[in-house]
């Protein structure tokens, strides 16, 4: 029995719950004619294929797997057997949010994408039992089968799917208790490693279209700097150039070479001559912006916390601590630069980008092209890395821009110095802490001075140029009632009787925006490190010390709920795992040898501690890692193969920016510009990691970015525990522990 | 513009490309083998490791004209089907994240195994060196290229 094509409008448990579809026509053309097709995210056809859409976008933090793993748990599929596509906005997805940051993929969907499943499965069932004319509870679903138990009898959900698509959808279906969980909590391997393994994954630049024009573009080279004039003569002479034209994606102006492949625009670009006009951050230098960055806190200061009274509590503390701690401009840098390609024609358009934010690619797309968005196809390729950089969609704007002016397909490809140099970079940002500490040791009064930069892309919604848009007021105004940044400051977990932080604003010429973990980084780094220095001023064990400033209680800040119970609990694990009460030799092998500890809350939502264990030269030549032990609580694990990936990736995430890499500006130019200058982790830095993943029940929270804050402050610890040196000035240089 | 005669993954192919072109653009732009990925252009990444005449190169750096008479394989030519043991390897160690500087990582790996088929931990460490995984997946690497090795002495 065919289908009709009737429309279910929502049916879902609460405003952020299931939303089941309204099926468009042409999605219901190109469809099997009887797949039973329940909501967006899934769908049966009868020859079994279940389709799960995923709504997030990945870019190596696995919601390709979990996604389709949280459906399959409530189907009752076989998640071997299941058809993962990704999905683009509009048509089915038009109202669906594919936007992808703040580790909240899994938080965000758990609840909806469970629903979605029991919905189909109760729909399912029901089918059955009316197909066996029995009582629907004496029915239960097993690997994409519904079962009869008194009978054993047994129909596939294929047999079953176009019987199911005639019922009506159920409200509020019955969710598992996850006690019974068979997929969820199972460690499970990628759904699309073969596909990568073999080289047939499709990222952003992987596409081609007959008479598709591909662009390198030299762009701005100064922070603002507008263009002035080119001159193409010499580019247009090289063979396979076709045009140079100007772009503007609103961050950097710029003058495209298009030609037939990449390399010969390349080659055209460099022979471009171009003029430019300097712009507002021309004269910028990051050294003397960090200089100037404690002059901020003389200025307007913003209230973050405000608990007891810190100021007249420091003034009469019997000891007085105070340290600052300073963290560089950092790149993200992923493997795949930034790229777009984009086919703009009379009336509608089609963009293939590896992006985090759907919402932000039509935006630009339509705002480039001069076409609403529904008539914009968005096609969501997968990404060579994230990491925050691809919130932005500048690069879309440049394809968009070009296609539209030539009406060919166009590829924008960015070179690794273009990506390096002209992203959104994490901003430079410098912690002052200052701790009064009574006649018997205890820390009475915390006061924390932090910084922060306007983030770039809470103002770039509209593409609007970034240089001539008019300022607004800096983000730490409206900090509290945005629900608690910068995180790591506001959401400090400590109990300490006299607790003050203010927030400067720190803006600088420089594009800024999340990196991984956001503000974290930087202000973990300083909280933890200064942790430490409480712990040996006071004369105290580091883990005893935090264990004894988190009481086992629930403490909300703001919107923000943290559970200190459960970040003690993680330091106790750390403790623990680490062997971090055993006796450990601080001389080997002609070495300094010491162990630091961190930890931090996410966002609410997770808990991690962590023990870094490394040597150091007695020269202080060099620092290497040897081992860290993570004790993490995210929540119920729904899948602990991608929660221990995602730890070790944040750690050698961490480690790159605590030991190699930064970026700086002279003149009002980046200066690293590849992975020459601009050094990341490599095989023979990797520490061992032990990842302890401690049982919960909690919400889940996501895990792509929670493990890198603790990586900077537990190394810097175990850095002065080895050798006396305390670095408060990130990367950690052989020249830094010889200074400190 | 010059015409060459590659000879790709077991098959012959014409090419018609300026001399200077590297061979990551010839595979990418003009054969549509994507495999081979971008991620630097100067030989610093490994993201567009490739085999000519069975070592493992970076063919972002490697001018077409170089390899004309070479054997070259990419990762499409690997194996049928990711059968390689060192392909095999890295689904079960489950190693990759984003996956854009996998093949890179695994035409180095099966050139490694050819050289090394029990590879030490310091030997993996070496041959990988100068490879970036932005992902940090390098412990699960290390493992893979292990199995990798375990598999292919079964074979």
């Amino acid at each position: 029995m065919p289908v009709s094509r009737r429309e279910f409008i929502a049916a879902g448990a609460s405003a952020a719950g299931l939303w089941l579809g309204v099926r468009v026509p042409e999605l219901a053309a190109a469809a099997p004619i009887a797949t039973f097709d329940p909501n967006v995210f899934v769908s049966i056809a009868p020859n079994d294929v279940v389709t799960v859409w995923v709504i997030r976008l990945e870019m190596g933090q696995g919601v390709r797997t979990l996604l389709p793993m949280i459906i399959a748990e409530e189907l009752g599929a076989d998640l071997a057997r299941v058809h993962v596509e990704q999905a683009s906005p509009g048509g089915r997805f038009r109202t669906v949010r594919l936007h992808t940051s703040g580790s909240s993929s899994s938080s965000d969907t758990y609840r909806q994408l469970r629903i979605a499943g029991a919905a189909a499965r109760e729909m399912l069932v029901a089918a059955a039992a009316a197909h066996w004319k029995v009582d629907a509870a004496t029915c239960r679903v097993e690997l994409g089968a519904v079962i009869h138990g008194p009978t054993n009898r047994r129909r596939t959900f294929g047999q079953l799917a176009t019987a199911a698509a005639t019922l009506p959808v159920p409200r509020t279906p019955t969710l598992k208790d996850p006690a019974t969980f068979t997929v969820l909590g199972r460690p499970t391997r990628r759904t699309d490693g073969r596909k990568i393994v073999t080289g047939r994954a499709q990222y952003g630049l992987d596409v081609k279209w007959r008479g598709m024009l591909y662009a390198s573009i030299v762009r701005s080279p100064t922070l603002g700097a507008t263009l002035k004039g080119f001159d193409a003569k010499a580019a247009l002479r090289v063979p396979g150039v076709r045009h140079v034209i100007a772009v503007n994606s609103g961050v950097h102006h710029g003058v495209a070479v298009l030609a037939s492949d990449t390399w010969t625009a390349m080659k055209g670009r460099a022979r471009l001559h171009v003029e430019w006009e300097p712009g507002a951050g021309a004269g910028f230098d990051s050294a003397e912006f960090l200089r100037g960055m404690p002059q901020r806190w003389d200025g307007k200061l913003y209230p973050i916390r405000d608990e007891g009274d810190a100021t007249a509590e420091l003034a009469r503390s019997a000891t007085r601590l105070e340290a600052t701690y300073e963290f560089p401009f950092q790149a993200h840098a992923p493997l795949e630069t930034m790229n777009c390609t984009a086919h703009v024609r009379e009336t509608d358009a089609e963009v293939w980008v590896p992006t985090q934010s759907d919402v932000r690619t039509l935006k630009q797309a339509a705002l480039a092209s001069g076409l609403p968005e529904d008539r914009i196809r968005a096609h969501h390729a997968l990404m060579g890395g994230g990491f925050g950089r691809r919130l932005f969609a500048d690069y879309v704007a440049e394809a968009v821009q070009l296609s539209a002016k030539l009406k060919v397909p166009v590829q924008v490809l960015w070179t690794r110095e273009d990506d390096m140099r002209n992203g959104y970079f994490q901003p430079a940002t410098m912690e002052r802490f200052r701790a009064g500490i009574d006649a018997g040791g205890r820390l009475q009064a915390l006061a924390h001075q932090t910084t922060t930069s306007e983030l770039t892309i809470y103002d770039l919604h509209d593409g609007r140029n970034i240089w001539t848009a008019p300022p607004k007021p800096p983000r730490a105004d409206n900090a509290i009632a945005s629900g608690g940044s910068p995180w790591g400051a506001f959401d400090n977990p400590y109990t300490v009787p006299h607790l003050r932080v203010d927030c400067a604003d720190a803006t600088s010429p420089v594009p800024v925006g999340p990196w991984r973990a956001v503000e974290y980084p930087s202000t973990v780094f300083g909280r933890e490190s200064f942790l430490d220095e409480i712990a040996v001023a006071t004369g105290k064990d580091p883990i005893a010390l935090r264990l004894e400033l988190l009481p086992r209680d629930v403490k909300l800040v703001g919107t923000q709920r943290i559970d200190r119970a459960r970040l003690a609990a993680s330091l106790e694990a750390v403790r623990e795992r680490a062997g971090w009460g055993t006796p450990f030799a601080r001389e080997r092998d002609g070495r300094l040898w010491g162990r630091g500890v961190a930890c931090s809350v996410y966002h609410t939502g997770s808990y991690i501690a962590m023990v870094a264990e490394l040597s150091v030269a007695r020269d202080l030549s060099d620092v290497r890692v040897h081992r860290i032990v993570a004790a993490v609580d995210c929540g119920i694990p729904l899948n602990p193969l991608g929660v221990e990936g995602q730890v070790e990736s944040g750690i050698a995430w961490g480690l790159s920016a605590t030991l190699l890499g930064k970026v700086d500006f002279v003149n009002g130019a980046a200066v690293q510009g590849s992975f020459r200058d601009f050094r990341v982790l490599t095989i023979d830095q990797m520490p061992k990691v032990e990842t302890h993943i401690l049982p919960s029940q909690a919400a889940p929270r996501g895990f792509g970015e929670h493990p890198v804050p603790m990586v900077a402050p537990a190394v810097a610890n175990a850095v002065f525990a080895a050798c006396g040196k305390r670095v408060r000035s990130l990367p950690i240089t052989a020249e830094g522990m010889r200074r400190a | 513009m010059p015409t060459y005669s590659l000879t790709v993954n077991g098959r012959a192919r014409t090419v018609e490309a300026p001399a200077d072109m590297p061979l990551l653009w010839v595979l990418r732009d003009r054969l549509q083998l994507f495999g081979t990925k971008y991620g630097c252009g100067i030989g610093a990444c490994g993201a567009c490791t490739v085999h000519v005449n069975g070592q493992a190169v970076r063919s972002c750096s490697l001018p077409v004209a170089a390899v004309a008479a070479a054997r070259i394989t990419t990762i499409e030519g690997l194996s049928r089907d990711g059968a390689h043991p060192a392909q095999q390897a890295w689904i079960e160690e489950d190693v990759a994240q984003c996956g854009f500087c996998q093949p890179g990582m695994i035409m180095e790996a099966a050139a490694l195994l050819r050289a090394r088929p029990q590879p030490t931990d310091g030997e993996i460490d070496g041959a990988f060196a100068s490879h970036i995984c932005r992902c940090g997946t390098y412990n699960r690497l290390r493992a893979a290229v292990h199995r990798a090795a375990e598999l292919g002495g079964k074979r």
